[in-house]
């Protein structure tokens, strides 16, 4: 289905559920009625287009409107990201980790399989939490900032200094791969492990973290493909109005 | 089986291609992207064996560092948006050539894939890989591995690269709980 302004907001979710994501992570309220998505949008204080752009990309999957997504200030995608983040600290990551506990529980097999499985998965929690930290105590409060004081007829003091040490192409190489474990444990599971005693539960994590790396892999394109950029956008406009004169 | 990649901004063309390519053998999986960053990106997390690329496309890598980033058996078949001559080469099609032409040129591709790719498949872990697998797995460097095993760096790294594409497991880490779970290591080795 194509999506525009007038489709009706219950339709656009019946017809794609995945698209609830989207909705809750932009902290759209349930309880649609038959309002448009420009109406719903329009009472949640949301852009329009912002949300049109997103919700065609999740939804068609056939191009990808970073230019486009560049155009909306950058503080909305940070607020996109930030939600983004604490769906998978508060809710995906404990539910995987809770369902290899069960399994663990479960195995009778009388090896360490799954109990290995908890462990590497929990050094994986660990590895996420590090990265997620950094993005939510530095990154994201760096680049709010930066765009605040951009359109400041004079910047602050405190930030300017900030400014002329850091860019957020010192942040690329911090910023570590969080999807390869995460694969690896998809196909250990998949592919090494003996056969556990609970198949529906089994399954069901698998499907679990193969939701979740999918995920993962549309957040990581939203902050290399769109967010990055953009800063190193801001940056130079920073650098230009106030720095390089 | 080859793993597939069409990298064409024309939605019409990468539209056709999924169609055809779809409906042709020896295509084991099949991805399409049309934005040049997302190109790269999917080059990177996808590894193809076939990129059917766009020559018009300007790729924000050089064209070493693209082949650089595709694995050593890879193929790319350029996309060309003017017709070709009779005799064009097969790594060549153009967005005016008809459908037998079209599946006769990649197809040719596909079957060189086909019967390279089947020998790997059948391949287990060769001894040799089992034990610099193991010294991963109890946590040596490459360096140390080396120099215990008598081999040159490079060596080590060139196994390490067979075993994780046998494998499918990057991580260190990983690779220990295969490790483990196989009984290469014992859980007391890394205690």
């Amino acid at each position: 289905m194509h999506i525009n302004p007038t489709t009706k907001m219950s339709d656009l979710v019946q017809s794609d559920f995945e698209l609830l994501a989207v909705l809750q992570r932009l902290k759209i309220p349930f309880g649609f009625k038959e309002k448009s998505i420009k109406t719903v949008c329009q009472e949640q204080n949301i852009d329009l287009n912002f949300f049109l752009n997103l919700a065609r990309w999740y939804h068609e999957r056939d191009f990808f409107p970073g230019e486009t997504l560049m155009n909306h200030p950058v503080k909305w995608l940070v607020k996109y990201l930030r939600s983004t983040h604490s769906c998978y600290i508060d809710y995906h990551i404990p539910r995987i980790e809770e369902d290899i506990v069960r399994m663990e529980s479960l195995d009778q097999s009388g090896g360490h399989n799954m109990q290995l499985m908890l462990k590497f998965f929990r050094e994986y929690i660990a590895e996420f939490t590090t990265h997620i930290q950094l993005g939510e105590e530095k990154i994201f409060p760096y680049i709010l900032n930066l765009e605040e004081n951009l359109y400041k007829e004079k910047p602050d003091a405190e930030f300017l200094k900030t400014a002329r040490g850091y860019t957020i192409k010192d942040f690329l190489e911090e910023h570590s791969d969080i999807e390869e474990k995460l694969l690896d444990l998809r196909n250990i599971l998949l592919k090494y492990l003996a056969p556990p005693s609970d198949n529906c539960l089994f399954t069901n994590v698998l499907i679990e973290i193969f939701r979740l790396g999918n995920d993962l892999n549309d957040h990581t394109i939203l902050e290399e493909s769109v967010l990055i950029p953009q800063v190193i956008k801001l940056e130079e406009a920073f650098h230009n109005k106030f720095t390089l004169q | 089986m080859a793993k597939v990649l069409i990298a064409e901004t024309s939605y019409l063309v990468r539209k056709g291609l999924v169609s055809l390519l779809e409906q042709t053998e020896g295509v084991a999986e099949l991805k399409a992207a049309g934005h040049p960053d997302t190109i790269v990106q999917t080059i990177k997390e996808y590894n193809p064996d076939i990129l059917l690329l766009n020559s018009a496309i300007q790729l924000p890598i050089s064209h070493n560092e693209l082949t650089s980033i595709l694995h050593s058996k890879a193929r790319i078949i350029y996309i060309i948006n003017t017709p070709l001559p009779e005799d064009s080469p097969s790594h060549q099609i153009s967005v005016f050539d008809t459908k037998n032409k079209l599946t006769e040129k990649i197809s040719y591709h596909l079957k060189q894939y086909e019967t390279t790719e089947e020998k790997e498949e059948a391949e287990d872990l060769t001894p040799r890989e089992k034990l610099i697998l193991k010294h991963v797995a109890l946590g040596f460097t490459n360096k140390e591995i080396a120099t215990k095993l008598f081999i040159s760096t490079h060596t080590v790294i060139s196994h390490r690269k067979n075993i994780t594409r046998k494998l499918d497991i990057k991580t260190v880490s990983g690779l220990t709980v295969y490790s483990l779970i196989n009984g290469i290591i014992k859980m007391e080795d890394i205690q």
